[in-house]
């Protein structure tokens, strides 16, 4: 190595853990003035009456027909939640995977949310196009391809899937894989179930917690009636993967409670 | 990724222990680099003749001991459900990698509904499988992997598999650092044997870069100049194909496989299907993505005077009077099939670097 290029190794190296140090000073004197608290949420599935259960529970839809479930998945990301003043908070990074098969995972966090009253939240029920079909290799937790919610095939996501039984049409299975991401068949929806007028006070000494019913009847007894024994088995983007999606986006999330905590 | 991983530990020693220790440590790690540079994996460079690499080299930097490690997953039939099925069951070096049959055969005997694709020059494609549905070569390796008509593996089992094995844990951990093999790390490696597969060492490479061995007979190259003229609108570039989806007048209808549509949903794109590179071509019969041609002259003669009438039939295959596909006489199509045979590497489908591993 030429001595010209050891002082320029040296250099960038000096430089790097320059910003290294600096950034270390930054994070102390931000945790010393919290402005921010942790939001819960905690999603309470339900198909109508029923707790969700795994375990052969039947469960009757609208028009009378029954059906059991196997697999209950989907994912809630891009969580924005809404002041009283109007103003948003759109939280980074968020990307949870709900799988009724684990238990801790039917609630997460949300952290460094800046403190204040809010008055509504809204979120994608799926992933965003950009994360969905970025390189997998970048796709951590909950979006990893081994969690099984992807699609190889189309590049993408399973936002939602449920699979089950209909147990008044033979025991016919049910599947319903929900993703898709371009038009015209896509998946992406929002849901923004109501506060109802309460409010949701995030404090930084505080966890405050929203805890969401979710109404998987709502799949298929939204804006659009499905017919159980003639569910078509849905497993690629299609028109009734999107009517499925609009179906859960506007009527399957329901806020229970807030809790100031 | 090691050299990253390397700076940052370096960096940490730094603001740890001291930048006079730092320096000393980096300057020695570099000086190492310098004195044994690693060799390189095969098929790394790019061709004088090809068109600019679409693969970025930096997100999974070509090293040999990972390429290694990716050749030894790419063999294993131990990834598949059953245990009997690797990649290289459908994908055979001698064939360009592909498998010999008209519809690739996986665990349990299933069938796919596509014709296995010849693995060669993939850092140079712009998605994968005829449909273009997968968007990246480390993905791409997942799908077969996946497939229930395939290997039939969930991720989540193959890995599994992987970090029960401690002979593969050692060789993830010697590349990777130590713990769980994941996601990345088996896709990467994997990436980096298939990423490696380049054919650029054909007769005809050797005859356009005017290197010894590149010598053309009469006929092949009568040969080339009417595959230039006549097929070259779509197997365009020293890839031979303008990675477009197009519909070449296979059917009239496509109830069974829409192609592009499949991924798209838009009618526009029903029966169109990824225009396949034509090197190693003579090699890599049965032809089409459903193999319905089981040797060259019948592609030829199909483009002659079989070709289909569709609404998105391609353009290129109307003729200005009326008439669909492309006129080939019987001589015509001898010279090309003599062009065609050029395109074979004998170097790519015999490298002993691209054989099982011992």
């Amino acid at each position: 190595m030429t001595t010209r290029h050891f002082f320029a190794v040296s250099a960038l190296l000096l430089s790097l853990s320059a910003g290294l140090l600096n950034g270390c000073k930054k994070d102390s004197s931000a945790s010393s003035q919290p402005t921010v608290g942790t939001v819960s949420l905690a999603l309470n599935n339900v198909a109508g009456s029923k707790a969700v259960a795994l375990d052969g529970t039947t469960y009757t839809t609208e028009s009378g027909e029954t059906f059991s479930i196997s697999t209950l998945e989907y994912y809630i990301s891009n969580v924005v939640f809404t002041k009283t003043d109007g103003s948003t908070y759109a939280a980074p990074g968020v990307y949870h995977l709900v799988n009724v098969a684990k238990p801790s995972t039917t609630s997460f966090t949300i952290d460094n949310v800046p403190t204040g009253d809010y008055s509504g939240v809204k979120f994608t029920v799926g992933v965003d196009s950009t994360t969905t079909k970025a390189d997998p290799l970048s796709l951590p937790g909950d979006l990893n391809p081994a969690n099984n919610m992807y699609w190889v095939w189309a590049t993408g996501h399973i936002f939602m899937k449920l699979e089950g039984n209909v147990t008044s049409a033979g025991n016919k299975a049910l599947t319903c894989h929900v993703g898709g991401y371009r038009a015209p068949y896509s998946a992406i929806v929002t849901a923004a179930p109501s506060f109802n007028g309460a409010t949701l006070p995030v404090r930084a000494d505080h966890n405050a917690a929203i805890n969401l019913t979710a109404d998987v009847l709502k799949l298929f007894d939204g804006g659009t009636r499905f017919a159980l024994s003639t569910f078509p088995t849905t497993m690629e983007p299609s028109p009734s993967s999107v009517q499925v999606a609009q179906n859960y986006a506007a009527s399957m999330f329901t806020v229970k409670t807030i809790n100031a905590n | 990724m090691r050299a990253l991983r390397q700076l940052s530990a370096r960096d940490r020693l730094l603001a740890r222990g001291g930048m006079l220790a730092g320096l000393a440590l980096s300057a020695l790690a570099l000086g190492l680099v310098a004195v044994a540079p690693a060799p390189l994996p095969p098929g790394a460079g790019q061709p004088a003749n090809f068109p600019a690499m679409t693969y970025q080299l930096a997100q999974n930097q070509p090293d040999q001991a990972t390429f290694e490690l990716g050749r030894r997953l790419f063999y294993d039939p131990r990834l598949s459900r059953s245990g009997a099925v690797a990649c290289a069951s459908c994908h055979q070096q001698s064939r360009a990698f592909t498998d010999g049959r008209a519809l690739a055969v996986g665990v349990g005997g299933r069938l796919s509904p596509r014709n296995a694709p010849a693995l060669q020059n993939l850092r140079w494609r712009h998605g994968f499988m005829a449909d273009g549905g997968v968007l990246g070569l480390e993905l791409q390796a997942l799908a077969p992997l996946t497939s229930p008509a395939e290997m039939d593996t969930p991720l989540a089992d193959a890995l599994a598999r992987l970090n029960a094995d401690p002979a593969y844990r050692r060789r993830f951990a010697a590349i990777y650092g130590p713990g769980q093999i994941d996601t990345p790390q088996l896709l990467r490696a994997l990436a980096q044997f298939t990423a490696a597969l380049t054919s650029g060492q054909s007769r005809y490479d050797k005859h356009v870069r005017h290197e010894a061995g590149g010598t053309f007979s009469a006929p092949e190259q009568r040969g080339r100049m009417l595959f230039v003229a006549k097929c070259g609108g779509c197997h365009a570039t020293d890839l031979f194909t303008d990675e477009s989806f197009r519909n070449n007048g296979l059917d009239r209808t496509f109830p069974r496989d829409s192609g592009r549509a499949h991924i798209t949903a838009r009618p526009f794109d029903r029966g169109r299907f990824k225009v396949p590179s034509l090197r190693n071509v003579a090699r890599t019969a049965p032809y089409m993505h459903d193999g319905r041609f089981a040797a060259l002259p019948q592609v030829l003669a199909h483009y002659a005077h079989g070709v289909q009438p569709s609404p998105t039939l391609d353009p290129l295959l109307h003729r200005p009077d009326g008439r669909l596909g492309i006129p080939l006489s019987d001589t015509q199509q001898a010279d090309l099939l003599a062009f065609l045979n050029t395109l074979t590497d004998q170097e790519f489908l015999t490298d002993q670097r691209l054989t099982p591993p011992r």
